[in-house]
């Protein structure tokens, strides 16, 4: 067994931006890793927090989620409301001591092909030079993985989901939609119970 | 046998329209008129529809699949209970009065009855008499007893009377002895059909440059000197070598291939002095597929000018030329030698007068497109002029009608063109004939009706999976068999095979056999993109009587075999994990409600220039209301810049009467010094707010058309603005439209430089308008004084189409032609008193030359108006050069992305009047298609609130983009439910709810974590 380590990436893209930059990066025959799976969506605003957190307990060893870029969402603000989702992932994993590079949102416009193919290209390198889940970390990624699964039922779990409730309100009622600003909402409304929650579960 | 008509009152508009011609434009046109509610008579000279574009293996300048991309709209055509196919027939005679004509069609037998034939192909196999295979250029074998192509619509074979034993020899007769469905018809025969039709669109597509013009090139002499057509089928993966590009004399690989171009185009010798528009692009495409075929081979392109002129085409070239390592020559070998030792020489001398000889494996010659044969006949049966090169004669106002009023012209037939222009027309015309037969909408024509939905509630999960090789698009590299093999062992899974060409009419047929046979209710088919065939497939579940939502899509092309094109294993392995989750994901699928919606039967226009305008009154003439809203204070836009077109006519007028008829139209409603504020709602139910000079006004409307237009670019390269001398070409336009004077006395010498800003300076694209309008002005000047010098510095020429005929002229006229190089622009030197030098490389003469320029004339390119704002709100993209970016470059060209919007004119890309004209009227055309269906259906993918589980906490009320759902109070405990009519199916709503009370119609929380955990399970 003298392979090359091959990373799994699972992708959820959006329908109208993403996925069309990923198929449009076909039409024009441009070339990237073949190492990214994907699953459609129609809005980045569908992406249960939870699901991140159940490719990476299912094997994977990163995650994209790929949507328009802010102000063009095809749904208004679905995509403001995926990075919401997005940095409860991000406190999840750190909690639970992953590298929090193994998940990746990012925007590509349904005209850009090449800037899709960049970025896969890029996150691609990205997880190879990570290694599979665990060996970055320096932990048993069997047991990482556990602990995901664990992490997913508790995103679905009122109480989190009530803290990103309120997260979101305060996002739409502030106007201010930069990934910063969103991560210090869901930092703040999510943390108690995360830690509650996550103790259960912490190594 | 000659069939009565049935002598429609001479007053009674028809609601039919005859369409000659099967090609894409033809066919774009039958499905344009049905959507607006028309009945069509479609017919075909050949035996099958699908024209050029079905023998095409690539389209420029995206590669992507032709027939793949065609053969949707050919199953569709084939389906859809309005159109009427005839093939193998010709209008013979057209008599009568527009909106009541009745049309003589000439219908040669088939010898095998359409209608009963299932397209088995045992006829063929059994036929005795080989002929060529016409679709496949001759270059293999087809029997008497054929269909054209696997693909071909209708999927019926038919005999070649010509060749047939039976037919002309009375024997054989093998193929009605083993015809399992007894459909050969020895006895068929001619018919003479009169059919009455309100209007009539000539579709008949374009003739070849004749063998006798291209045998000066060696062709017929030397076996490996090929048209580009033959290239074109060597290419495919169903062609006569199945996709293997070889040598005719040894079947072996070329090594050294030479593409040459303008083979019987803007050559006066064969009398076409036209330039035929396609060909720099499709030779790119072949010399990139045939880069693809083979790394090493050594690919020259010799061309006289580069003429990519299209939306993207010069970046689009650029890429292929530096990535595929191409050789390209600014030449004209006048002829192909065979040389001693074997290989084909050819000989040519470049712009600094040196001579160059080569020998090439394979050379292949752009051969150009001519009227299509039999135009004169054709002209006659329609009643239509010609223009001297025998393709109809339209104007630059008018470019859809012919000199017969209610008979129209799309496609080449119009004047050379490329598929997207060919597509635009066929849009533009089907809204002109809708708009002359508004009064018969809808009282032709049927409804499409499906079998009773088969409820399947009770059933186990049976899924079938198709997977496609799509030629060799997939099966080139993902090894298609085997994924075939793999998801056969995949639960749920009862059925599972691979297929040529999943998109095919046969194909279609199968699938329903299949879903039947196998009793199958859940459906997956690995193959392109959702995006563009899920719809496709979804009508064949409905006519196997499954609803349309047990669908489900791997995309193992367009997200796979295009680009992992170099790792086989990889892609493979990519696309059985593909499968695996779609099949996963369809095991959770149910059976979704359908919902109609009403349509706002009225239009907003954004933009009153030329496009706008055209676009207002084309919806206005077929009935709807349209508001239209301008920036400026007046209508008419940059088109009044313009002061005299090609033929001395001066635009102005022109544009002056549209403006009055615009404004004294009752269904159009006009606000200048208008702006867009806010846009909200979806096709059929826009509301948008506009900001007038008379305050804000809220506009409801089912569809919007965005004509937002260009401006000319403002140079600050060549000293423009320090010398009253330095003018650009809308400048000079004005100067030459004044009555008095238009010259400085002492004017001598005039110099134009071409390309500023343009290709690459400020804008990175080629503006399309700039090299006809220094020839129209150039032949101006020179009309206005003879004797005066004027020298044109360009790149490439690009006086594409009949403008060639203006080139022509004006180098006859004694206007030099200089070509400069990019890296060696010419210099413009002010002097004193406003005095300009200019000082160039001329590469005849090998040295730089100076001249004084009285007059120095800067071909400025077009710049879009700031899309930003508006693409914003209405969620459309716009491309890197800021043009709103259509939905599909070849096939819906004036479509956006988003449902109910249309773009036309400069805003669009850079275009011509006539042209702007006509993508304005396609634009029109679409935007009637959701107004006169009346209502939308859209996918059933709402979001569906459980109310067990629902704590009425209104999250989901309160993040919903589009106000779709609401509490509601029941039993003194709130619950939310969602409002199906508003839903968009984004899914916010679940991602949010606190209780995983409320779950996505297809994209359910089940099937998401389906295929996560299939994704996870990977391939053993």
């Amino acid at each position: 067994m003298s392979q090359i380590y091959s990373p799994k990436i699972l992708g959820f893209l959006c329908n109208w931006c993403c996925y069309t930059a990923a198929d449009s990066a076909g039409v024009g025959r441009y070339q990237y890793p073949p190492n990214l799976r994907v699953i459609r969506m129609m809005c980045t605003g569908r992406l249960d927090p939870s699901f991140p957190l159940e490719g990476l307990a299912n094997g994977a060893d990163g995650i994209f989620v790929g949507g328009c870029h802010p102000g063009e969402c095809h749904y208004i603000d679905g995509n403001y409301h995926a990075l919401v989702s997005a940095s409860l992932v991000h406190e999840m994993l750190s909690k639970i001591g992953i590298e929090r590079e193994r998940f990746l949102i990012e925007w590509a416009s349904a005209a850009e092909g090449p800037n899709f193919v960049k970025i896969i290209t890029a996150f691609t390198k990205k997880i190879s030079a990570l290694g599979p889940l665990g060996q970055a970390e320096g932990k048993d990624g069997e047991e990482l993985r556990l602990q995901l699964a664990a992490a997913a039922e508790s995103a679905r779990g009122r109480k989190i989901r009530t803290g990103l409730i309120n997260a979101s309100k305060e996002m739409m009622k502030g106007g201010d939609f930069s990934r910063t600003a969103i991560a210090g909402l869901v930092h703040d409304k999510c943390d108690k119970a995360l830690t509650e929650l996550m103790g259960e579960f912490a190594p | 046998m000659h069939t009565p008509v049935s002598n429609p009152s001479a007053l009674q508009t028809v609601g039919s329209v005859l369409v000659v011609g099967g090609g894409v434009a033809g066919v774009q046109a039958a499905l344009d008129l049905t959507e607006l509610g028309y009945k069509v008579h479609l017919i075909e000279k050949s035996g099958a529809i699908g024209g050029v574009m079905a023998r095409l293996d690539k389209t420029f300048p995206t590669n992507d699949c032709s027939l793949c991309i065609l053969a949707p709209k050919l199953v569709e055509a084939g389906r859809d209970p309005n159109i009427e196919i005839l093939t193998l027939s010709e209008l013979v005679d057209l008599t009568g009065e527009p909106g009541s004509f009745t049309a003589t069609v000439r219908k040669q037998p088939r010898y095998i009855d359409e209608e009963i034939c299932t397209g088995c192909g045992q006829c063929t196999l059994y036929c005795l008499k080989q002929i060529g295979n016409d679709f496949n250029e001759n270059l293999e074998h087809s029997q008497a007893a054929h269909i054209d192509y696997a693909q071909a619509v209708p999927t019926s074979y038919y005999i070649d009377a010509k060749a047939c034993l039976r037919l002309n020899h009375d024997t054989c007769g093998l193929c009605a002895s083993v015809c399992q469905a007894k459909a050969i018809r020895f006895d068929d025969t001619e018919k003479v059909i009169d059919i009455p039709v309100g209007a009539v669109v000539l579709a008949p597509g374009f003739g070849r440059v004749s063998d006798e013009v291209m045998a000066r090139y060696g062709l017929g002499q030397f076996e490996d000197v090929v048209t580009a057509f033959e290239h074109e089928r060597l290419m495919c993966a169903s062609g006569p070598t199945g996709g293997e590009i070889v040598r005719i004399s040894d079947r072996k690989h070329p090594k050294k291939i030479a593409f040459l171009q303008c083979i019987g185009s803007r050559d006066e010798n064969c009398g076409n002095n036209y330039c035929s528009s396609v060909c720099c692009m499709y030779a790119i495409k072949q010399a990139t597929l045939a880069r693809e075929h083979d790394p090493e081979c050594e690919i020259t392109l010799f061309y006289m000018d580069v003429r990519t002129h299209g939306k993207g085409f010069d970046a689009a070239r650029e890429r292929a030329v530096r990535e595929g390592n191409f050789r390209v020559i600014y030449a004209r070998p006048p002829k192909v030698e065979d040389v001693f030792g074997g290989g084909l020489l050819l000989t040519w001398a470049t712009e600094d007068g040196k001579h160059h000889s080569e020998k090439f494996d394979l050379v292949v010659l752009s051969q150009g497109l001519e009227a299509p044969d039999g135009a004169e006949d054709l002209a006659r049966s329609a009643g239509i002029d010609l223009n001297p090169y025998l393709f109809a004669q339209t104007s630059i106002y008018t470019p859809l009608a012919t000199s017969r009023p209610g008979v129209y012209v799309i496609g080449a037939f119009q004047g050379p063109k490329d598929i997207p222009d060919s597509v635009t027309q066929a849009g533009g015309a089907a809204a002109l004939c809708a708009g002359q037969l508004a009064p018969a909408r809808g009282t032709n024509t049927i409804k499409a009706s499906f079998p009773e939905e088969r409820d399947i509630a009770g059933e186990e999960v049976r899924i079938g999976v198709f997977v496609c090789h799509c030629g060799i698009n997939i099966g080139g590299v993902v090894k298609v068999p085997s994924v075939a093999e793999y998801a056969k062992t995949l639960p749920h899974v009862v059925y599972a095979t691979d297929n040529l060409y999943s998109c095919s009419q046969d194909t279609q047929r199968l699938l329903v056999e299949t879903i039947h046979k196998h009793r199958l209710n859940r459906l997956v088919v690995a193959a392109c993109t959702p995006r563009t065939h899920e719809p496709l497939f979804q009508t064949t579940l409905r006519e196997a009587g499954l609803n349309r939502s047990l669908f489900e899509m791997a995309n193992i092309r367009d997200q796979c075999s295009w680009v992992h094109m170099h790792e086989p294993e990889a892609a493979t392995e990519k696309a059985k994990d593909a499968v695996r989750m779609a099949v996963a994901k369809a095991a959770h699928l149910t059976a979704l409600a359908e919902q109609q919606l009403p349509v706002t039967p009225s239009a907003l226009v954004v933009g009153g220039g030329l496009a706008g305008m055209t676009a207002a009154m084309t919806i206005a003439e077929q009935g709807f209301e349209v508001t239209l809203v301008e920036r400026e204070k007046e209508l008419g836009g940059r088109v009044k810049l313009l002061t005299a077109d090609r033929f001395g006519r001066d635009p102005r007028k022109a544009v002056a009467e549209l403006i009055a008829k615009v404004k004294a139209h009752p269904k159009i409603t006009v606000h200048t010094k208008g702006t867009v504020a806010a846009v909200s709602g979806y096709v059929g139910n826009f509301t948008t707010t506009l900001d007038t000079g008379n305050g804000s006004v809220v506009v409801n409307h089912g569809v919007a058309a965005i004509a937002t237009g260009g401006r000319p670019y403002e140079p600050k390269q060549y000293h423009y603005g320090e010398s009253p001398k330095i003018v650009t070409q809308l400048e000079l336009e004005k100067k030459l439209a004044a009555t008095s004077q238009p010259l400085a006395k002492n004017t001598k010498q005039v110099v134009m430089i071409q390309c500023v800003g343009s290709r690459g300076e400020d804008l990175s694209y080629c503006s399309r308008v700039c090299c006809g309008q220094a020839l129209k002005n150039s032949l101006r000047l020179k009309k206005l004084r003879p004797e005066l010098g004027i020298t044109v510095l360009y790149r490439d020429m690009r006086a594409y189409g009949f403008l060639e005929d203006d080139y022509r002229a004006a180098r006859e006229a004694g206007v030099i032609f200089t070509r400069y190089q990019v890296e060696q622009k010419p210099e413009v030197i002010p002097g004193k008193g406003g005095a300009v030098a200019v000082r160039y490389h001329d590469p005849l003469l090998a040295e730089t030359v100076e001249v004084d320029a009285d007059l120095l004339v800067l071909s400025v390119g077009i710049v879009p108006e700031d899309p930003t704002a508006l693409a914003r709100m209405l969620k459309v993209p716009v491309t890197a050069e800021k043009f709103f970016l259509e939905a599909h470059v070849k096939l819906q060209p004036v479509d956006l992305p988003v449902d109910g919007t249309y773009v036309c004119g400069l805003a669009h890309s850079p275009r011509s009047m006539d042209e702007t004209i006509a993508q304005a009227q396609a634009a029109a055309g679409r935007a009637c298609h959701p107004l006169a269906r009346g209502s939308i259906t859209p996918a059933p993918i709402v979001s569906k609130v459980d109310p067990e589980l629902c704590i009425g906490c209104g999250a989901c009320e309160s993040f919903c983009p589009y106000k779709a759902i609401e509490i509601y109070k029941e039993a003194k405990s709130r619950k939310a439910r969602t409002l199906t009519a508003s839903c968009k199916g984004c899914g916010i709503c679940a991602a949010r709810c606190p209780t995983m009370a409320i779950d996505m119609g297809r994209f359910t929380l089940d099937g998401i974590m389906a295929q996560i955990k299939a994704f996870g399970q990977g391939v053993s």
